[in-house]
């Protein structure tokens, strides 16, 4: 199209460095653009779902991985490792001596993007801003009574509910530490009316004060973000100059640029155009086991179904569900499927286990269990699902699988296409008749947030009463202190929920991430942020 | 004239408010709540978060009184937060208003640069083998399916041959010229940036046809037929009697006529162009006011439907404003 | 054409039947063919069980996105459905869509625009403040705000469609009827004391009824277009019916698997050209202008 030089042509170029680099980079010579790219990591992601890069008002899937990138928690999760925290800004933790909170050592001589260094007020001041800001974060730490200052490197976190986790909450990207100073000067406050007073919501979306490896230097809304290094960060000298987070929407657009080395990764392919890679030599594809997963919840409400407040009924729904079909063909094998709402990789959840007690499909037993409910020549229920797609497979095709799937034992499945809006508003009150097909991805990655879920809010969602010892167990495994105790708690729940047959796991997707090979590491997550920035390495120094 | 055009412009903004009105009321018919398909699992569950977030919109008070708080918001030139995207409804339509501009624009121009020759080839040489294939294009142009015609040409430009770009306004990787107007051709150019002004035209060639072609049918089969009417007039009767040539004829006397049709015509295609490119833009991945349209429609986001329909509305009656004001100074028989 | 033909019958006679039938082509060929595409895609429609050995619902997803083989004549699509049995079927819901549209919002805008221009005054202004009032949303914003109102399927995108299909024909059948009320028969009967209901449906509708069929053909392919188009943003159909539009979205990301989308969207295009190919001719045919050739 235009001089193409090196890696990349000139415009692109410029257009990297942004009006100011351009400048300069007219007149150098071709090595030096190449360089310059090289030094760029560009990723190729829809980032549409991005509406706030504000830490303490995060909620949205892809605006995490900015976030670390640019923040640091008192404590982190290592790609892989799931159950055990490892050190960040803190290196050192305990229970407080009287036991009612975590009491964290803080790391020596880490700086801000900004040159200064992080005390301990600022740490204290970045979780009350979350507290009192009241935005979806501070649900998550809910339990959390107070935060207090010990000394000028401690720091104690204090509970109501002293049992209840905290760790593996706290890892993720709502709980990290910000420049007190710099956010305050730019709107930012902690104070109790932090709700009404807080300003910041424009600054911090295009900057960061934050001790991460890198640095947000701009947002533009549907078109990329822009991170340069930070040149204080702690944990040694970050291996880009800049990253730049391109919005391309286009599952095919990402295709023909990964192979273009436009971006150096591409994270929205349908198994069709990941089947398309497999023979391109200069692109891998990176599995991500993610923890999330999309499930069928379905009612016991007398009222809205007689059939499916029988639980043999709802169980040979589960008996006639063709789990391998989803798995393997729609899915091309890139998913795992969890027994409940565990996925794998955490406490309690293998493959092994799901194998042992999760549903498999067996129409004989379904029938088997028709009959037992009453309902030998099967029944009729609604299935609703909005207008979506997890890893290219659509919530409609799904519903059209276990349409044809529960037919075969003689079950009538209506299916019901709806909006995001109403979906949600069914579901999350309790209106939803029959089953409904949706998407389950936790804030953070503890059990006792999916466990309780199970048996609280979700439970009422179904009209399921959960009995007191299944109850009882989510808050025993969760506070269970010896690991192994701990695992068979969690797999005994698992073995209760279902029987219950309220929830079908459908599967857990491995989103593949088509990585150039002038990448070395990229260090995928499935903690919640995707990808650790501060991990990716050029290929070859 | 002036009075008329007040009185027509003040009639345009009535109705354009009644249309806001009619789709609030539409809009709040629907029973979900908008705020639960924004929040997270948690939030949603928690009924004071719920009744705290539905505060921050306004949807908890009684319509009336939301649809006169729209009013008193769009006096002072407000159009309110847009609950998914969270900022001004105006600013996101700042945003993506450009682009379907843009992209509508050039269709139009490209539908009539093609079609008001055809016609006028079509009507001048009736019934020869050009008038047939002007039927026949026409025709086609009409019948195709936008989003099938849009998909055939992507799958075989962008996917087959691989001689056109792909979705996008521009590639995936460049980024935009510096906006001044947010139209990427005019921005692009005013920067020196030919090499963007290149690659946007590129982009803007597989979608302006096919939003042009149902458009370029109907323009065609307009002009010829109104042409093939003024032909009939006695004034050319009487220029032919005359022995003046045809060609002159032709463009001196039947096209002038002829195109005041043409002008009403293409100003309600123009406006359809600028409000109806949903389809389009779904499959180019196009960042207009089309998807955003249909985001915010399905999301349930109540201040972005009103100000989308209240501009679309405005945009429209404004054409035909125009097309009225263009036809009186067409046909002076007109004037009232 | 016909006076000269009557003057010269021999001319006729000799003509060879080469010629005969180029002429007969060049004036009903494209309406004949139009006719014929409908003709055979309504045979299709309602023989479809007996041309395809398999069922428009049937899942396989072992046997996904095949291409075009003798076992699947249009290949498979993601769910390993055969896409030319969902393309017969499909036959179904468009036309039948397409026509309850058109016939149903002609009928009801006819009403509305004859009562109108009867009525005269204020209601007269009403009615047509009202029409300015519809048209002055894009149809496909206000189907798709009523859809999602309504609730998705069928029925309820009809009755969507509906709702901003009746003023084009009011508008139409108002200045058709003003037209023939200014006629001296129409005045003649007045004066006899008929009343209007018999003027109007006895006289004056006979008399305009023919621009009123023309948009009526031209406007089903229309109606066709906009269902599919409302199905293709998930609008439509309630899976898993057969639709022209939805097969198209459901293949629109696999531009290597193009024979999901490409077929249905050509069965769309067929369809309405067929419609557009008649209603241009019936416009022929009736247009006195153009009769003269």
């Amino acid at each position: 199209m235009t001089d193409r030089l090196g890696w990349i042509d000139r415009r692109r170029l410029v257009q990297l460095l942004g009006a100011g680099g351009g400048a300069i980079a007219a007149g150098l010579p071709a090595q030096v653009f190449a360089q310059a790219r090289k030094n760029t990591l560009v990723l190729g992601i829809d980032i549409s779902d991005t509406i706030t890069l504000d830490p303490a008002r995060l909620a949205q899937y892809t605006s995490p991985m900015t976030v670390s990138a640019a923040y640091d928690s008192l404590v982190t999760m290592k790609p892989g490792e799931y159950i055990n925290v490892a050190p960040s800004l803190a290196t050192k933790w305990a229970r407080t001596p009287d036991g009612k909170g975590w009491r964290f050592t803080l790391r020596d001589g880490v700086k801000f993007s900004t040159g200064n260094v992080m005390t301990v007020e600022d740490v204290k001041w970045s979780f009350d801003r979350v507290i009192n800001l009241g935005d979806q974060p501070s649900q998550y730490i809910a339990h959390v009574d107070r935060v207090e200052i010990v000394d000028k490197s401690t720091i104690d976190i204090i509970l109501k509910q002293p049992a209840e986790p905290l760790l593996t909450i706290i890892a993720a990207p709502e709980f990290v530490v910000l420049e007190r100073k710099v956010a305050e000067a730019n709107g930012a406050t902690a104070a109790k009316d932090a709700k009404t007073a807080d300003k910041a919501a424009a600054w911090i979306n295009s900057n960061s004060c934050g001790t991460g490896a890198y640095r947000i230097a701009a947002w533009e809304r549907n078109q990329q973000i822009q991170l340069v290094r930070n040149e204080h960060y702690w944990g040694g000298k970050p291996p880009f100059e800049r990253i730049v987070i391109r919005h391309i929407s286009d599952g095919a657009a990402q295709l023909l640029a990964v192979r273009r080395g436009d971006i150096d990764a591409a994270f929205n392919l349908i198994p069709e155009q990941i089947a398309a890679l497999k023979t391109e030599p200069n692109v891998r594809l990176a599995p991500l086991a993610s923890l999330d997963f999309v499930y069928m919840a379905l009612t016991q409400e007398p009222e809205f179904n007689k059939a499916l407040a029988v639980k043999e009924a709802r169980q040979a729904i589960g008996y006639a569900i063709d789990y391998d079909g989803i798995v393997k063909s729609m899915l091309g094998g890139a998913a795992l499927r969890p027994a409940h709402y565990l996925p794998i990789g955490v406490s309690g959840s293998t493959e092994e286990i799901a194998r042992q007690i999760g549903f498999k499909q067996d129409l004989a037993k379904a029938k088997e269990l028709l009959a037992k409910a009453g309902f030998p020549n099967g029944f009729e229920f609604e299935i609703i699902y909005g207008n979506a797609a997890v890893q290219g497979v659509t919530y409609q095709d799904l519903g059209l699988k276990i349409q044809s799937d529960v037919a075969r034992v003689g079950i009538k499945a209506n299916l019901r296409p709806v909006d995001q809006v109403n979906l949600r508003t069914e579901y999350t009150t309790g209106k939803a008749k029959g089953g409904v097909l949706t998407f389950w991805n936790p804030p953070a990655v503890e059990n006792q947030l999916w466990a309780a879920a199970v048996v609280q809010r979700v439970a009422k969602r179904v009209h399921w009463d959960p009995p007191e010892n299944i109850v009882k167990l989510v808050s025993q495994a969760a506070t269970e202190t010896d690991a192994k105790k701990q695992h068979d708690l969690w797999v005994e729940w698992q073995k209760l929920v279902v029987d219950q047959a309220n929830h079908f796991v459908l599967f857990q997707p491995v989103y593949q991430i088509a990585v150039r090979n002038t990448i070395k590491d990229f260090p995928l997550t499935a903690a919640g942020w995707m990808l650790d920035l501060h991990g990716v390495t050029p290929a070859g120094g | 004239m002036p009075r008329y055009i007040l009185s027509r412009l003040a009639l345009a903004f009535v109705m354009a408010l009644l249309a806001t009105l009619v789709i609030f009321l539409l809009a709040n018919t629907v029973p979900g709540d908008p705020v639960l398909a924004q929040l997270g699992d948690l939030a949603a569950s928690n009924k004071e978060f719920v009744a705290e977030w539905r505060a921050k919109w306004g949807l908890d008070l009684p319509l009336w009184q939301r649809y006169v708080i729209f009013l008193q918001r769009l006096f002072q030139g407000d159009l309110g937060i847009s609950i998914s995207s969270q900022r001004p409804v105006l600013q996101d339509i700042r945003d993506f208003a450009p682009a379907t501009l843009e992209l509508a624009s050039i269709a139009f121009l490209l539908a009539l640069a093609v079609g008001i020759p055809l016609g006028i080839m079509a009507a001048v040489r009736r019934d020869s083998w050009i008038d047939h294939l002007a039927r026949l294009i026409s025709l086609i142009g009409v019948s195709s399916p936008t989003f099938w015609l849009a998909f055939i040409m992507l799958a075989f430009f962008y996917g087959g041959l691989q001689i056109a770009p792909g979705p996008g306004r521009i590639d995936a990787i460049a980024l935009p010229p510096p906006s001044v107007t947010g139209l990427y051709l005019i921005d692009s150019a005013l920067a020196g940036d030919w090499a963007t002004f290149h690659d946007a035209a590129a982009h803007l060639i597989l979608p302006s046809i096919v939003l042009a072609a149902a458009t370029l049918g109907l323009i065609t089969r307009t002009t010829r037929a109104s042409m093939l009417e003024s032909m009939q007039q006695d004034y050319v009767r009487v220029a032919r009697a005359k022995g003046i040539r045809e060609r002159r004829i032709v463009i001196g006397h039947i096209l002038p006529n002829a195109l005041i049709p043409v002008v009403t015509l293409g100003g309600l295609a123009y406006a359809n162009l600028l409000t109806g490119a949903v389809l389009t833009e779904t499959i180019f991945s196009w960042p207009g006011l089309g998807r955003y349209t249909f985001r915010s429609a399905v999301s349930l986001d109540f201040p972005a439907i009103m100000g989308i329909t209240l501009i679309v509305a405005v945009v429209y009656l404004i054409i035909n404003l125009l097309i009225d004001i263009s036809y009186a100074l067409l046909d002076p028989r007109v004037v009232r | 054409m016909s006076v000269a033909d009557a003057t010269v019958p021999s001319a006729r006679e000799i003509a060879p039947v080469a010629s005969k039938t180029r002429r007969w082509l060049r004036r009903y060929g494209l309406p004949a063919l139009g006719a014929a595409v409908i003709v055979a895609w309504i045979i299709v429609a309602i023989a479809a069980p007996l041309l395809s050995p398999y069922s428009p619902a049937t899942v396989d997803v072992t046997a996904r996105l095949r291409p075009p083989s003798s076992l699947h004549w249009l290949g498979t699509d993601v769910l390993g459905r055969d896409v030319f049995t969902r393309l017969i079927y499909g036959a179904r819901i468009s036309l039948t869509t397409g026509i309850v549209v058109v016939l149903v919002g002609a009928i009801i805008g006819t009403l509305i625009g004859g009562i109108a221009a009867f009525a005269r005054g204020r209601v007269e202004e009403l009615i047509m403040r009202l029409t300015d009032l519809v048209l002055c949303f894009p149809p496909i914003i206000l189907a798709m705000a009523i859809a999602a109102a309504l609730g998705i399927g069928t029925t309820n995108t009809i009755i969507a469609m509906l709702v901003v299909w009746w003023p084009k024909f009011a508008r139409l059948a108002r200045s058709l009827v003003l037209v023939q009320r200014s006629q001296e028969y129409v005045e003649a009967a007045v004066v006899m004391g008929l009343s209007p209901a018999r003027i109007l449906l006895r006289h004056v509708m006979p008399n305009s009824i023919g621009p009123l069929i023309v948009l009526v053909t031209l406007d089903v392919g229309n109606a066709i277009i906009t269902f599919a188009g409302l199905s293709f943003l998930g609008l439509g159909v309630i899976p898993p019916t057969p639709e022209w539009g939805s097969m198209v979205s459901e293949g629109r990301e696999l531009i290597e698997q193009w024979w999901v989308a490409a077929f249905p969207g050509f069965a769309i295009l067929t369809v309405v050209l067929g419609f557009n190919f008649l209603g241009d001719g019936i416009r022929d045919w009736l247009d006195p202008r153009s009769r003269r050739r």
